[in-house]
Formats: C-alpha cells, structure tokens, sequence
C-alpha cells in the first residue's frame, strides 16, 4: 500500500459541452515504476496525465496522491500544493504551451523559483543539467528560435531541474529524429535508475519497451482496453488493429502486392 | 491580384516585423561595447544622455552627444550607415512635419536646434534598444517597480508574437496553395475573417495550456523571476565616465553663449 504513488478508481471525466475523455479508469502507479500509456489519437492519454498532475480533476471516481485525494480542495492547500509540484513533474506535449518564457534559462528556472527552492541550488542544478542535455550554448536564446528536438530537451530540463520524484510525459519523442529520441529514452531509462517514476505517454510502438514495466492501452471508448507488460502487449497485433497503432503496410515482392500488418518496433525496420 | 494585395502586404508586413525583431537580437548579441554593459547600468547613463540633450541650451552639446553617440556606435560593432538609416526615418515622422511652418517663415536654420534635440534622442534610444535584448530590457523595467506580474505579461506576449506570426504566414501559405493567387475579394474576405478566428481559437487553446503549465510548474499567482544581472568593474567604470560627462557638460552647456530655446 506505501509503494503505491497514484491510485485511480472508476474515474470519468468531460470537457465542456460534455464532451467525454475518460470514461471510468481504474490504475495502479508504484513507486519508481515505468509506465506506458499508449493508444490511437483522441484516446484520453493527456487528459490522463492532466489529471495525474493535478491540472484537471475527475468528475466522478477518485484520484489519490500517496493516499490523498486530488481534487480542488486539495490544491487550495498551499502547503500540500508545493509539496505536490515539488515531487510531481509533467512535461507538456506541446513544447510552444510549456515554454512561455523569453529565454531558455528563463523558462528552465521559472519552476525552482516558483516553488521556492534556493538560488545558489538552483544555479548548481541548472550547470548539472544543461551540460548532461547538451544545452548550454541556448540558454541565452528565445525558444521559439529553437527546433524542436531542442524545445523538447529545454522542456525536459525544466522539469527535471525540481527534480520531482515522478516524471510525467505526454509524447516526448513526437517528430523526433531517431539521434534525439534515443538521447532522451537514454536519459528517462537513467532518471528512472536514480529512482524516479515516469509516467509517458507516446504513440512511438519502438520506445514502449524502453520506458515501461506496464503498459496501459487506452480505447476509443476513452478507458483502458488492456494493460500488461511491454513484450505481451506488443505481441497483441489484433489489440494494436484494434485501436489504430498498427497499420497496413503495402508492398510489391516482384510482380506480386504483399499487404500485412505493418509495427514500427524499431528504427531499422526489421520487426515487420 | 489587386483585391488580394491588402492581405498579402499585411503578411509581408508581419513577416518583416519578424525578421526585424530577430536582426535586432542579433546586433544585441554581439560582443560589443554596449552590449557587455549591464543593461541597468546602460538604461541610466542612456537616461542620462536624453535629459542632457533635453536640458541643452547649447547646440554645441547637442552636437557633442550626437557625436557620442555615433562613436558608441561604431566601438559596439554595429553598421554606422545601418544605424543611421534607422534612425533618420524617424526625423520626418516626428519632427520635420512638426516643423513645417517654422520652417516656411523662418527658414532651416531655425528649426535645426529643435530638429537635432529630437535626432539625438532617437538615436539615443534605438541605440539603447538594438544593443540590449528585449528580454534584459524587460528584466531592467523592475527598477521602476513595475510589478512582476506585468513584466512577465510583456515577456510573454513578446514570445508568443513569433509563434503566431509564423502561424499566420504558414496558414496564407496553405490558403494560397489551395486556391492560387486570385481571390474574388469576396471570398477574400471571407478566407480573412475564417482565418482571424482560427488565429483565435488557436490562441484560446494555448493561453490554457500555457497556464496549466504555469500551474504544473508552481506558480501561484505571483511570479518569481530570475534575476542573473551582475555589476563587473567596467559598469561602474562607465557610470562615472558619464556622471562626470554630465557634470561636465551641463555645466559648460549652462553657461554658454549660443542659448537655444526650442
């Protein structure tokens, strides 16, 4: 019961003009588990991940925080609220909504200082972390000049540089080239060694494993269809039909058309 | 064509402004002379420099400090026929049409002490502005106690103008390759109004994103910003160069023979 850092049960939620996102989610988040939320687009994965950073609340079933309940009252409490931001961070999928600021370093720091943390410490952590990221020579730039494998690791630093114990990510590896989506498995795959939980959400079928010891499918129906470990849920292909992660690959083998389903499990293309 | 040029100068527009704006983070990002001052240190002195020219009674020491303020162009790596361009376009505009009728009756001589207190000005403050990045400029606004809240406001808004810029440029793109360089004015209007409220829409969605990443990242309704301004020697080297100039020269200026009242 101690190990478990997030719990969700029978949880709905709608956006106005009841538009339904979720429809009654039960999970189960351990303590420095890796977790994968997959599913086709529209599915409710970043209302998912919304709700578990306290930005949205369910409208119906509970969502607990290390056996507290996130809900608006919650996060009235400005003492719980820190400690909440402090040990929960999210990275956005939308890097051009994450940094608001006019300069990277700007915008790396914006949270340490929100939550009130030293300055001294937050100038050690952002050497450690622009030199682990490769990122030193932007600080000085505006984000909106960088290209986007650049804005997605300046939204990483800016969320690692609270150093929360659970990491969550909507999509981190979106229009990546293969080079930076491996840096940054590479550096989840680390984050989660030191402890961390990380919590991501991706359509990328070749990362899944990396950064999972459960996987989570959301539906059309916006709840979860099956759950599992990586390899099993991989080697589901009616699953994956079933809910738009797989596609129909069409190709000719000399004067013959070959159709069958088509898994991008990797770079190399081997895993057809 | 013609009945789409109102739309295609505005784009063109805008993506001048853009281009602009980054040209002018450019020069500030050079490693110059002004540009290693401390942007508090540079706001003051620059500060200085207007109210002198403003309280000059004596065209010598408008000369004098237009004169500086060229030198302070070229030591700061910054194109002098650039700066000069930039900067006698505002003449006309702010002054000249002003000084019509002074000049009809009296001729240009008149006009000359008003004419080179507002150059020097100019130049004064586009030298300030293209040598500081915006941002610092924005940071240095908080010695006015210009509360947070209100600087970040401004930050903001300054970042966002490039994405939506780029917005803009890519949806006319995708308009034009859709229906070609005619347009019924019409319909033009149409596509322009369809456009300004996707523009909106889009904009809505972000300000939530935006401060639900606020929120993730603790903010709670008052910002705390960072402050890495740091005074080095050379700062204060500078301050007393021109304190010592002002004094200086205020006091000549004050006791000159060629007294000017415009």
């Amino acid at each position: 019961m101690d190990n478990i850092i997030f719990e969700l049960s029978n949880v709905y939620f709608s956006y106005p003009a009841k538009i339904p996102a979720l429809n009654g989610i039960d999970v189960k988040i351990n303590k420095g588990q890796k977790v994968a939320v997959i599913g086709a687009n529209g599915s409710g994965k970043s209302t998912f991940l919304q709700m578990l950073n306290g930005l949205i609340f369910a409208d119906k079933g509970k969502v607990n925080f290390c056996g507290r309940q996130l809900d608006e009252k919650a996060f009235n409490d400005g003492k719980f609220s820190l400690d909440f931001r402090r040990r929960v961070g999210f990275v956005f999928q939308n890097p051009d909504a994450q940094l608001f600021c006019p300069t990277v370093e700007e915008d790396i720091v914006f949270g340490p200082l929100q939550l009130g943390l030293d300055k001294n410490q937050i100038q050690k952590r952002l050497e450690e972390l622009i030199t682990a990221l490769n990122i030193k020579h932007l600080l000085d730039r505006s984000p909106h000049r960088l290209s986007i494998g650049e804005k997605r690791k300046v939204a990483i630093a800016a969320v690692l540089i609270i150093d929360p114990q659970v990491l969550i990510l909507d999509e981190p590896t979106a229009g990546l080239d293969p080079l930076t989506t491996r840096q940054i498995i590479d550096f989840l795959i680390e984050a989660n060694s030191n402890g961390k939980t990380i919590i991501t959400a991706t359509h990328d079928l070749h990362i899944v494993e990396d950064i999972s010891d459960m996987v989570y499918v959301f539906g059309r129906e916006k709840k979860i269809v099956k759950s599992g470990l990586a390899k099993d849920i991989l080697n589901d292909l009616p699953l994956l039909q079933e809910n738009n992660l797989v596609h129909i690959h069409r190709h000719k083998h000399e004067d013959t058309v070959h159709i069958h389903p088509h898994l991008h499990l990797d770079h190399h293309g081997d895993n057809h | 064509m013609k009945n789409n040029n109102f739309i295609q100068r505005s784009i063109i527009g805008a993506l001048a402004f853009l281009k602009d704006l980054i040209f002018a983070e450019e020069l500030a990002a050079r490693r110059g002379f002004l540009q290693s001052l401390d942007p508090r240190i540079k706001l003051a002195t620059f500060l200085l420099f207007i109210i002198q020219v403003l309280l000059a009674r004596n065209l010598q020491v408008i000369f004098f400090l237009y004169a500086l303020c060229l030198l302070l162009v070229l030591i700061s790596r910054i194109n002098l026929l650039f700066f000069l361009k930039r900067t006698w376009f505002f003449i006309p505009l702010f002054s000249l049409f002003i000084a019509i009728p002074a000049i009809l009756s009296f001729g240009l001589s008149s006009v000359l002490p008003f004419l080179m207190r507002v150059l020097t000005c100019v130049s004064f403050t586009v030298l300030l502005s293209i040598t500081t990045k915006h941002f610092a400029l924005l940071r240095v606004l908080r010695i006015f106690k210009i509360p947070q809240i209100f600087v970040m406001t401004l930050g903001m808004c300054y970042r966002y103008i490039y994405l939506f810029v780029e917005i803009i440029e890519q949806t006319y793109l995708a308009v034009k390759s859709r229906v070609g360089t005619f347009v019924h004015y019409k319909n033009g209007r149409s596509i322009a109004a369809w456009n300004i409220a996707s523009l909106w829409q889009r904009s809505v969605k972000l300000n939530d994103e935006v401060y639900k990443a606020m929120l993730s990242r603790g903010y709670r309704g008052e910002a705390m910003v960072w402050n890495d301004f740091k005074f080095r020697p050379r700062d204060w080297l500078w301050l007393l160069v021109v304190l010592i100039m002002f004094v200086t020269v205020s006091l000549r200026g004050a006791v000159g023979d060629e007294a000017i009242f415009y």
